[in-house]
């Protein structure tokens, strides 16, 4: 069966689906560095104010950091404040990342996922955005150009909620450059979803105020317990815009995803595009009579842990599939994973570095890990998959 | 599910091929998923479109590994780690003056089309886009030349006329070719 004909799909690569959830979204100031592979959300952005669709100061500074710092400025003022980058340009900004949550700025920043120098690459990998684990930003990771495209949006309204800085991620290449159909959603939807909000503190020329200014001890000690207090409303808040987005558009949203866990004997854990591949796995290993399952994170920081743990409460075996690389110590995901269920009744967990450097990870070598490894010998020690 | 992948120069429009062939599946009712890959893009170096079309929504985000036809821009690049890309029995249209008789490839289905020639003769250059996409449809059997032909009238920057003249003359060459081979 076709699709039908009559939707409202249209053709969009994941960058192009971004930078409309931007547009719809509606900044008041954007600057932007262009790096491979984000620039096509900046080109996006510019064509559509060259068409009078898109009403927001478009920065274009010299460097992502000067991005960063161009953005801190705007959101002081009260601006709702978006800007893009990927891989050395992420890192290039790491200092002011820090300052941006530590000084509650709410700016919404999307990071395509790319494999860090050196050697210089272009591939889809995470290290770049999962090293920025502790900057203070909440992260969440897209599995494809129209969850890319409705996550942008419900970012903005978690950001405004709790005034931390939000970090929207997805895969280079596999979502970035994936044209695929898309559903744009209404204008008026978007606008009813995400209501300006006012702002606790801004910077304003005719109030005397300052923001991040010099603190003593007490008064920075203090701003730490309040961006927990803020970090630990993230998840409902994520929930929240979630379900919501879902009553606008159809598409609801968690902070993650369970596939096909019913009386699963084994689960792959991943983030990004390979739960895409990962559903196909589970499919083929259902269709032989194994209990595969898969629970995607959408929601990183902050983690999930209590809805980890009960995902995978009933669970044997989980393999964790990483597309990053902590040298020394292994996957991300599964070093978070594993600290989330410690102490914890939870499942035989396995850490694999699944295509590291973005070298393919096709459906049947997830098949293949599934029969090797559930009835395998535990480790923690990651695993490289070739 | 329906796997392609279109390999080309920096330059050459394999990229906009994949996505003019995808936005003509599409259009007759297919999910598809197009993505180009490609290092530091220089016009150039080698440029590959990964394109899948299938009646239901498109999950996998891996490569291509098993295409049922590839299509290639650039004799020059067609080894054996690109046809290695094509399942068995795999559709491989190459851009080239020669006959299929002077491929020996063994498994593969080759079907040489002079993309130049067509492009010189319908005032393209060198822009060899357009036919390579009328003969890969004819040789594929989706989509419909219209299908193709009503893309490119959509997307084409220049030389509309032109660019659907070398799609038409490339699809009916080889529907000939295939005609007389059946």
């Amino acid at each position: 069966m076709n699709r039908m004909l009559n939707d409202d799909l249209q053709l969009l690569n994941g960058n192009h689906a971004v930078a409309w959830g931007v547009r719809l979204a509606g900044p008041d100031v954007a600057p932007v560095y262009p790096i491979t592979p984000q620039t096509p959300i900046l080109e996006k952005l510019i064509a559509f104010q060259a068409e009078g669709k898109f009403d927001c100061d478009l920065l274009t500074p010299e460097s992502e950091h000067s991005a960063m710092a161009a953005a801190v400025a705007a959101s002081a003022t009260g601006a709702r404040v978006f800007t893009a980058t990927s891989s050395q340009g992420l890192m290039l900004m790491h200092e002011l990342l820090h300052y941006a949550s530590g000084a509650r700025m709410p700016i919404v920043m999307f990071n395509v996922n790319r494999t860090p120098a050196a050697p210089w690459g272009f591939w889809p990998d995470q290290t770049d955005s999962l090293s920025q684990r502790d900057t203070g930003w909440v992260q969440l990771y897209s599995e494809h150009p129209q969850e890319s495209l409705d996550t942008v949006v419900q970012a903005f309204r978690i950001a405004e909620a709790c005034e931390l800085p939000v970090m929207v991620n997805h895969d280079a290449f596999y979502v970035s450059h994936a044209v695929e159909p898309v559903s744009v959603p209404e204008a008026k939807a978007v606008r009813d979803f995400l209501p300006r909000r006012e702002r606790s503190l801004w910077l304003d020329t005719g109030i005397g105020r300052s923001i991040g200014a010099p603190a003593g001890q007490e008064a920075w000690h203090a701003s730490r317990r309040e961006m927990d207090a803020a970090m630990a409303r993230v998840e409902d808040l994520t929930r929240e815009a979630g379900r919501l987005w879902g009553e606008a558009t159809g598409r609801a949203y968690d902070v993650l995803e369970a596939y096909r866990m019913e009386g699963a004997q084994l689960a792959f854990v991943t983030m990004g595009s390979m739960a895409g591949t990962a559903r196909e796995a589970v499919d083929a290993l259902r269709e032989a009579g194994l209990a595969a399952g898969m629970v995607r994170l959408r929601l990183f920081r902050p983690l999930p842990a209590a809805a980890l743990r009960a995902a995978l409460a009933d669970i044997p075996v989980a393999l964790v599939l990483d597309r990053n690389f902590s040298p020394g110590m292994g996957g991300i995901v599964h070093q978070e994973l594993a600290a989330a269920l410690y102490g914890h009744d939870g499942p035989r967990l396995y850490g694999f570095l699944a295509g590291v450097g973005g070298i393919n990870v096709p459906v049947e070598r997830l098949v293949a890990l599934a029969r090797e490894y559930r009835d395998a010998a535990p480790t923690h020690a990651p695993i490289w998959l070739e | 599910m329906l796997e392609i992948v279109i390999l080309g120069r920096g330059g050459q429009g394999a990229q906009t091929a994949g996505n003019q062939l995808a936005r003509a599946l599409f259009d007759e009712g297919l999910f598809v998923q197009v993505f180009a890959t490609y290092g530091g893009a220089r016009r150039g170096t080698p440029v590959a479109s990964s394109l899948r079309a299938d009646t239901r929504p498109i999950r996998l985000r891996s490569d291509i590994t098993r295409a049922d036809a590839l299509l290639c821009f650039d004799e020059s690049l067609l080894n054996e780690a690109f046809l290695r890309r094509g399942r068995e029995g795999a559709l491989v249209l190459v851009n080239s003056a020669r006959e299929a008789a002077d491929f020996t490839v063994a498994d593969r289905r080759i079907v040489p089309l002079d993309g130049r020639a067509i492009a010189r003769r319908n005032d393209m250059g060198k822009v060899v886009n357009s036919a390579l996409l009328g003969g890969f449809a004819a040789a594929l059997g989706q989509p419909a030349l219209e299908s193709i032909c009503a893309v490119i009238e959509q997307t084409a920057p220049a030389k509309v006329a032109q660019n659907l003249a070398a799609c038409r003359e490339a699809h009916a060459l080889v529907a000939g070719q295939l005609e007389e081979m059946a």
